[in-house]
């Protein structure tokens, strides 16, 4: 009987089994990876298991007895803990207030503040995570806030921890100290669960591995017995092919020019003076770890944040202080990275989302009155076009999967066809189809002359797809290479903050 | 068309109304309790409010109050569809009907010329004072919200000021101006009614809005900015622009409904008297029942006239208090509010 | 302006404007700091002064009235609890509702019980007695405003104080503030939102209904329909000027306070009184500007 058991669990949401008997053993002090493309079923499993859902058949067995969690409360209790991909922590409160939260020592009817420091700083030397407990949460690097969550798990005496995409913002360096710290746990006892779909993450610091396809468990591996291909193969049940190879292309005219942008927020200059161009015919692609910018920088291109120094010229026009409307109108379109809250409006159909941006012209509008037979026409259109799977173009797009918003999205700006398109983590949370597709898409843009300016965490989108190669650290253009010059330890490097080396 | 066809359409049509209807029974039945508890009798209550509304002359009565009814519905109906509270009316209101009163009084100008600038008059200062809200939000980003319903204080203020100071009739118990001339009067619509030509103006704009709402890319991005606010922005609408369209708007019809009022109905402009029916209440809450969409919050609307009218005659034949009509029209929002249908918040 | 303008009566009634909107401004920033937006305020403090009146005019003596105000305002704000932090509906349209059922209900309300409408007044009725502090009592100028007050003016002050304390330095008052603040964080650590929503909701009415009380009791005893007169919104405004931190919502506080006691003065001075009935709101509407203004050149983070 192994020290950890989901058995036989299955859970079903509407149209879809999230999971279908599926069963999971692990071993105490073991770091175990559980796999999968998105949508595979593993957040799923793993919410099962740190109590946030309940599953519609199976049960947890945890060193010999079965547990009934009802609430990540229940699991906490039972010494399971998690660290949530997007990090749940109190911004404006300070790191070992975050920590003792629902724990706090207390002296009478009073929180023992001075006491909750010591332990947290004990706490964090012991296992090798060295913060300040004082420090409030805003002012932290998102590596630091990530140390911050194992630190709140391991304070209420965690012995199982679930990592759930743990490097999806961590430099290469950092995750190199990520898997130390994860070994050096795991030999003290801690048993780790490492969600992934990352191949040489897994390769590097798991023992076993469990691979979900479709719901169900694809294949049980031992790491030191198996090899990324048969990984990937137990992923998506097909050998994975390559887009095809991109043509040498000569870049055109400058489309989109920033020069010595600075943006300030609350005193810090989260933009530090960044010139960039892109020009036609090029993918330029900005690599860097989410934090360092890259969103203010964007923002500021498109107009959502305001420039304090600096000009931003779109096709030769100077439109630093320009509305979003006035830039769109000269030539810029944007996928942007938060398609729920952003890019889309969940309660209203396809046919409005899709029609955003061309409400006020031909061929959906007329001289200021729309034309509802051509929006419709123009959502069918869209939606064949990128084969989205939807009931009808009057469905609300909230309830579309991630992928299929992503393509709602998508199709949207780039029916703009605008000269420059800015795309922001355009297949985050996306299966592998779809990121295939919307690649291609990329290229093809490329292709017609256009510009874009891609900035995305996953260094392998920015290599496939990128003619040449920005890295932002703290603000800061710090490195640029073409594609050809480029690699990801040299990337990883600068990534990071190193230079010159 | 199958009859299975007909009635999933019929179903997506009407199946929003449910809940509705069902918040109506459950007010209806509070009040009932309450004047039970009162030692009153429900069922009189009841049929009295009904007859009270639709029986003989107390018809016209309801087409009449609806009228300012409906008015005011819209104004709080175009900013809400944007997903923005103008709390203001009452303030826009009285500042339009007392402007309407004094150019229709002293604008050295034939009759009807003095009724159609009067009528302008009153929709660009309710117009105007609006847009002074709408400048808060966009310059200082003060809540409108709070900064129309604080500005309603001032505006009320000036009017009562106004009026028992300058413009004052001394020959009136309360502080009102002089009697406006008949020809620059609204004249009855349907004689021997108290219907009166402003009905029509009100047609005229409800159709307008209707149809701004439904079927022009203005309209599209009102709509859009209330289902969400950051994808209007990033789709470029241009928001702030918006938000003083929105006020001006707003502020126009309230202030044209004040004039209406007072070139339709009262003849003067008296101290009170354009915001003591509380118009402005039951269109905002109206306009919240159908959650800013122009044609429900109309039909909200014209129910919400019936019910105020039958109150009256309620209060009159039985001696039940007719404010018992505004604590079952909240009771109705309420019911809906807290069932998550209007604007569940995420 | 002389120095007699600001007299001790000025003071005086001050302090007699400022704690019904302080009290209520209490409610709201507990609320806030929870996440609830809460504009129910009004509403609650119309429903208390109703209670408070009826129920030392039923209950026959003046603890019955202040119980009645506190189980009146709790109550009342059980709908904006049970329909805000249980339901999840939204807050804004629940609020309005809840204040216009307010105005109603005590209207018919007074109709129903009292047979009159406006204003119900009883002379004989017994009001909030006054209290002496012995030393600050004799101070010049304040001395009365400060040293002579009945006991919920007091209790206001220390509220403020309770408050803080509690929000800072307990347990409990840390769980609130990461609720407010992340909710999903909050519950992911098994903190219960709607609990701690709920019941602050419903300490938030009964403060609401002391604030009624103060009105309808706390000097003259009457109560006049709608005489809450925007105070609730006051209070609410006073919370988003002080962004929620109790000291610097009392703040605000005084401020309006003291601009309605201006108001009053210069009422007496000669000055029409629509115009000087406005103060308070003006004022409120200045320091949202001047403030918002302030924040927006400080942040410059949003075109």
């Amino acid at each position: 009987m192994a020290y950890l058991e989901m058995i036989d669990i299955v859970k079903r949401y509407p149209g879809v089994l999230a999971n279908d008997h599926v069963d999971l053993a692990v071993e105490r002090g073991e770091i175990h990876a559980v796999m999968g493309e998105n949508g595979a079923g593993k957040s799923t499993l793993m919410s099962i298991l740190y109590g946030l859902q309940s599953p519609d058949e199976g049960y947890i067995r945890f060193k010999g007895t079965t547990l009934l969690l009802q609430s990540p409360l229940d699991a906490i209790a039972q010494g399971i803990g998690m660290v949530h991909q997007a990090f749940k922590l109190f911004e404006s409160l300070s790191v070992w207030e975050n920590i003792v939260y629902r724990r706090e020592p207390r002296r009478g009817i009073f929180v023992d503040g001075a006491r909750a420091r010591r332990e947290v700083e004990e706490l964090a030397r012991r296992h090798g995570l060295p913060i300040d407990p004082q420090a409030r949460v805003a002012s932290l690097p998102v590596g630091v806030r990530q140390r911050l969550e194992i630190l709140k798990a391991l304070y209420r005496d965690a012995q199982v921890l679930i990592l759930d995409e743990p490097t999806a913002v961590l430099t290469p360096a950092e995750v190199t100290t990520l898997f130390t710290v994860m070994k050096s746990l795991a030999a003290a006892g801690c048993t780790i669960l490492l969600v992934t779909h990352k191949l040489n993450e897994v390769m590097a610091v798991s023992d076993r591995i469990t691979v979900l396809r479709n719901g169900r468990v694809a294949e049980r591996l031992v790491t030191a017995a198996t090899n990324p291909a048969q990984i990937v193969r137990a992923m998506t049940g097909q050998q994975i092919t390559l887009p095809s190879a991109k043509r040498p292309r000569e870049p055109g005219a400058v489309l989109l020019e920033a020069h010595a942008l600075v943006v300030e927020q609350q005193g810090r200059r989260v933009v530090d003076g960044v010139s960039l161009q892109i020009r036609g015919g090029e993918i330029v692609g900005i690599a860097g770890v989410a934090g360092n910018g890259q969103s203010e920088l964007i923002e500021a291109l498109m107009g959502l944040t305001a420039v304090a120094q600096g000009f931003v010229r779109v096709a030769g026009r100077d439109l630093t202080r320009g509305s979003v409307t006035e830039r769109r109108a000269g030539g810029l379109s944007y996928i942007a990275e938060d398609r729920a809250r952003t890019a889309s409006a969940a309660t209203a159909s396809a046919i409005d989302n899709l029609a955003m941006g061309f409400h006020r012209a031909p061929p959906l509008a007329r001289r200021g009155l729309l034309r509802p037979a051509a929006m419709r026409d123009w959502a069918r259109g869209l939606i064949d076009r990128f084969d989205i799977k939807i009931a009808s173009p009057e469905t609300a797009v909230g309830t579309l999967s991630g992928g299929n918003l992503q393509k709602i999205v998508t199709a949207r700006e780039l029916a703009h066809n605008s000269p420059v398109l800015i795309a922001e983590q355009p297949t985050r949370g996306v299966d592998v189809g779809a990121i295939a597709f919307i690649h291609g898409e990329l290229l093809k843009e490329r292709e017609r002359g256009h510009g874009i300016l891609l900035v995305s965490a996953e260094l392998s989108e920015i290599l496939e797809l990128a003619d040449r190669i920005l890295v932002m650290y703290e603000g800061r253009i710090v490195a640029e290479f073409a594609r050809a010059a480029a690699d990801e330890r040299t990337l990883g490097l600068y990534m990071a903050g190193g230079s010159r080396a | 068309m199958t009859v299975t066809a007909i009635s999933t359409h019929l179903t997506r049509r009407l199946g929003p109304l449910l809940p509705i209807l069902g918040a109506v029974a459950v007010g209806f039945g509070v009040c009932g309790l309450i004047a039970l508890w009162v030692g009153l009798r429900p069922s009189l209550m009841f049929t009295e409010l009904i007859k009270g509304a639709v029986e003989g002359p107390q018809f016209f009565e309801t087409v009449a109050r609806a009228v300012p009814l409906v008015g005011m519905t819209l104004a709080a109906a175009i900013p809400l569809r944007a997903g923005i509270v103008n709390l203001g009316a009452d303030g826009q209101l009285a500042l339009g009907g007392c402007a309407a009163a004094v150019v229709a009084l002293y604008l050295p100008a034939p009759d009807l010329v003095r009724l159609g600038a009067a009528l302008v008059a009153g929709m660009t200062i309710g117009a105007l004072y609006a847009a002074v809200a709408a400048a808060g939000e966009i310059f200082a980003g003060v809540p409108l919200l709070l900064s129309t319903w604080l500005l309603t204080y001032p505006a009320k203020g000036l009017c009562g000021y106004l009026v028992r100071t300058p413009l004052r009739d001394p020959t009136t118990a309360w502080p009102s101006t002089a009697r406006i001339a008949v020809g620059a009067r609204l004249g009855a619509l349907i004689p021997g009614t108290p219907i009166n030509q402003g009905f029509l103006i009100v047609v005229l704009v409800a159709v307008a809005v209707i149809f701004i709402d439904r079927r022009s890319s203005i309209g599209f991005e009102l709509r859009l900015r209330g289902l969400n606010e950051r994808f209007a922005r990033y789709g470029g609408v241009a928001l702030d622009r918006q938000t003083l369209g929105v006020m001006l708007a707003s502020g126009a019809i309230a202030g044209l409904i004040g004039a209406i009022m007072v070139l339709g109905s009262q003849f003067r402009y008296t101290d009170g008297a354009l915001t003591a029916p509380q118009y402005s209440w039951s269109g905002t809450l109206a306009a919240l029942l159908a959650g800013g969409e122009p044609l429900g919050s109309v039909i909200a609307a014209l129910l919400f006239a019936a019910l105020q009218t039958g109150g009256f005659a309620m209060e009159r034949s039985v001696e039940i208090p007719r404010v018992l009509t505004m604590v079952l029209q909240s009771v109705i929002i309420l019911f809906l509010a807290m069932r998550g249908a209007i604007w569940r918040r995420s | 302006m002389t120095f007699a303008f600001f007299n001790a009566t000025f003071f005086d009634q001050a302090v007699l404007g400022i704690t019904p909107i302080l009290l209520a401004a209490m409610a709201g920033t507990l609320s806030e700091r929870v996440g609830l937006f809460n504009i129910a305020l009004e509403g609650e403090m119309l429903v208390g002064a109703f209670a408070a009146i009826a129920g030392s005019h039923f209950g026959g003596t003046l603890q019955a009235g202040i119980l009645a105000a506190i189980a009146a305002g709790a109550l009342f704000s059980g709908l904006l609890a049970v329909g805000s932090a249980l339901l999840r509906g939204n807050d804004i349209v629940i609020g309005i509702s809840l204040n216009l059922l307010a105005a109603g209900l005590t209207s018919f309300l007074l109709r129903a019980l009292f047979g009159v409408s406006g204003t119900f007044s009883d002379s004989a009725m017994q009001g909030l007695p006054r209290l002496t502090l012995p030393g600050i009592a004799s101070l010049p100028l304040l001395g009365p405003a400060l040293g002579h007050q009945n006991a919920l003016v007091y209790l206001s002050w220390m509220l403020v104080v309770v408050i803080a304390v509690f929000l800072n330095r307990t347990p409990w008052g840390l769980r609130l503030r990461g609720i407010g603040e992340q909710p999903g964080a909050a519950v992911a650590l098994g903190a219960d939102a709607t609990r701690y929503r709920f019941i602050v909701t419903l300490i938030g009415g009964a403060l609401c209904g002391l604030a009624g009380l103060q009105l309808s009791l706390g000097s003259l005893t009457l109560f006049s329909e709608n005489m809450t007169a925007g105070r609730g919104w006051i209070a609410v405004a006073a919370v988003m000027l002080g962004r929620a931190r109790p000291l610097y919502v009392t703040g605000a506080c005084v401020l309006f306070g003291l601009s309605d006691a201006l108001g009053l003065r210069l009422q007496g001075e000669g000055l029409p009184n629509q115009i000087t009935d406005s103060a308070p709101y003006v004022v409120t509407l200045a320091a949202l500007v001047i403030v918002g203004l302030r924040r927006r050149r400080l942040n410059a983070a949003t075109a």
